[in-house]
């Protein structure tokens, strides 16, 4: 039970994207976020990253922001992601792609403003709101 | 979420304030250039209630001010000014943006537009052969670390050293392609790895490369001074600091945000993350912006030499020799230390400018001396099928508005608005109908940046020249584009 959505928002692109747990919902932000840019052909690279922040928002948008970073170092986009969340705030992630040229809107980075991360009314789960860059 | 425009007071014909009083944050007050439908325009998103936020900036002087391209941003909006006191103040990321020095170069050519009609389709495919576009695309000009670091700190200056260009190019930049308070040191590894292999590239998203005729010239003293003149055939570059630039801002983002803390600072936005001008982070932050904002203007001078080769060889295959100058060069996305006079008192500020230009008066020792007499050029593109403005300051920029102008149409429609509104086929045949020559790395893009998604471009300069901080000089027609 992940998944995500375009907003309106008249300079940048902007997402709402949710997931039962956080990993999910980081995983969910992103799947679209690279959604908005293309996929891969063949997933035949996979990096692995380690991050650490003062807050949940700031570990959010310095995971994407670090996947932008990699987008742009190596040339390539990513489809797949595994995600490990600890509070106080530390992240492992996984990320499998391959060389690809990015599509559409040029993201430049995630950002933090009008950056929400909430709980989902009804039943369990995370959603979260983040605009980028573009 | 619409802004109660109530709450304005009109200070001018032109000019609207919000008063200090709107919210309990606001250290000074806000004005904005526009007239009632911009104003109506602006009130639907959140772009005014961003504008207020500016002013809560630590150490703001004077007031928050926005021009009439005024559209929401992330923390601020675009098409805005925040200057702050070197010594009390603050610097802000979110205030100059991630495409550090993004910015306008226009170029003149020897030959009338007339001429070029039979081929200007050789034209644009030289530009966008000679000049490699598109998301995170890199190019051919690959840099040892070592030459990267005195791009950063060299500028358009060190492109011309390098072999890209004349040395006439930058003495018609602002800043002559360089600041001074670069340090490639405090530019992150990471900074370097993503945009080093970028130098020479256009980039996506609103970059462009436009070949213009000079429609109409308005002004003729300025014009001549600028070298401009009807009929002429031009041609823009506008492109910024690519991943390089993106990175430093997230960088700093990043870094900033603790210091925000350490501080106490009380912030509406955490977009707004700024440090004190005084404290090591905010000098870094400083010097790796500048190296940043160098590294477009080595990137600007690189493309200039690029299509100044490329329309040699399309005008020597056809017995014409084109030749290719620089107009003026200018920034939408910077911050830079200036001196200001406010409230007749002489001030060192730190004048960031999000999608705003600078407009330096006639006189101004800033100004090329060929152009010192007129004021400095203000380069306005609009949106791919209507055309562009070459506007001079004014005096009255440098009393009331920090030395500024507005920097292009504005968004009216967001990106996925105007993908839901046309395709890239009625885009292509819009432009096709004007007769205007298209190259597009995707049609994706194509549809993003058509006309249509922005605001309309003569209203906006009629409202800078009503207000008369700047006036009009010439206006440039759209013959062909190439997008990233």
């Amino acid at each position: 039970m992940r998944g995500y959505e375009e907003l309106q928002h008249t300079a940048d692109v902007a997402l709402r994207v949710w997931g039962r747990t956080l990993p999910e919902l980081f995983v969910a932000a992103a799947e679209g976020m690279f959604a908005l840019m293309g996929a891969p052909e063949r997933l035949d690279s996979e990096r692995e990253l380690e991050l650490e922040a003062e807050d949940l928002e700031a570990l959010l948008v310095d995971w994407l922001n670090e996947l932008i970073y990699l987008r742009d170092r190596y040339q390539e986009l990513y489809s797949s992601f595994d995600v490990q969340v600890w509070p106080s705030w530390r992240l492992h992630g996984v990320a499998r792609g391959g060389k690809a040229k990015p599509q559409g809107a040029l993201i430049k980075a995630a950002t933090y403003h009008g950056l929400t991360i909430g709980r989902l009314e009804e039943g369990e789960g995370f959603v979260a709101e983040i605009v980028f860059d573009t | 979420m619409a802004f109660d425009l109530g709450v304005l007071r009109k200070l001018d014909e032109y000019l609207f304030e919000i008063p200090a009083s709107y919210n309990a944050g606001m250290r000074v007050p806000a004005r904005i250039y526009a007239d009632r439908e911009i104003l109506e325009m602006a009130a639907r998103d959140r772009s005014l209630e961003q504008l207020a936020n500016v002013a809560w900036l630590p150490g703001i002087v004077g007031f928050a001010l926005a021009l009439p391209d005024i559209h929401e941003g992330y923390g601020f909006p675009i098409g805005g000014v925040a200057a702050t006191d070197m010594k009390q103040g603050v610097i802000s990321p979110g205030g100059v943006g991630y495409d550090i020095n993004c910015g306008v170069r226009l170029l003149a050519t020897n030959i009338d537009a007339a001429q070029a009609r039979p081929f200007l389709q050789a034209l644009v495919d030289a530009a966008a052969d000679a000049i490699p576009a598109g998301v995170g695309r890199g190019g051919d000009v690959r840099l040892r670390r070592e030459r990267l670091d005195d791009a950063l700190e060299g500028g358009a200056e060190w492109a011309v050293q390098a072999g890209f260009g004349r040395r006439e190019d930058t003495e018609h930049c602002e800043e002559n392609g360089r600041m001074p308070w670069a340090r490639a040191g405090a530019v992150s590894s990471r900074a370097k790895e993503r945009g080093g292999d970028q130098l020479g590239t256009l980039g996506a998203g609103n970059h462009f490369i436009e070949i213009d005729e000079v429609l109409e010239i308005y002004d003729e003293e300025a014009a001549n001074a600028y070298g401009l003149r009807k009929g002429q055939l031009v041609a823009q570059i506008h492109s910024g600091s690519r991943g390089l630039g993106h990175q430093v801002c997230t960088d700093y983002v990043q870094r900033f945000q603790s210091v925000v803390k350490r501080e106490g600072y009380r912030l509406p936005d955490r977009e707004l993350v700024c440090a004190p001008l005084a404290s090591q982070e905010g000098q870094d932050y400083l010097a790796a912006m500048s190296a940043a904002a160098n590294f477009a203007w080595a990137n600007r001078q690189v493309m200039t030499e690029f299509m100044r080769r490329g329309f040699e060889k399309v005008g020597a295959a056809r017995g014409l020799r084109i030749e290719l100058f620089v107009v003026y060069d200018v920034a939408h996305n910077v911050a830079k230390v200036e001196r200001h006079t406010v409230n007749g008192r002489s001030l060192e500020l730190c004048v960031h400018r999000k999608g705003a230009t600078r407009a330096f008066p006639p006189g101004h020792s800033a100004i090329p001396a060929a152009y010192r007499a007129v004021g400095q050029p203000v380069l306005v593109p609009g949106d791919m099928g209507t055309g562009s403005y070459v506007l001079r300051a004014t005096e009255k920029a440098m009393r009331e508005a920090f030395g500024s102008c507005c920097h292009g149409a504005g968004r009216a429609l967001s990106r996925a608005g105007a993908r839901r509104e046309m395709t890239a086929e009625e885009v292509r045949a819009t432009l096709a109908e004007q007769g205007i020559a298209v190259r597009a790395g995707s049609a994706k893009g194509l549809v993003e940046e058509a006309p249509g998604a922005y605001k309309d471009i003569h209203h906006v300069v009629e409202v800078v020249h009503g207000a008369g901080i700047a006036t009009k000089v010439a206006y440039l027609r759209p013959l062909g584009v190439v997008k990233g």
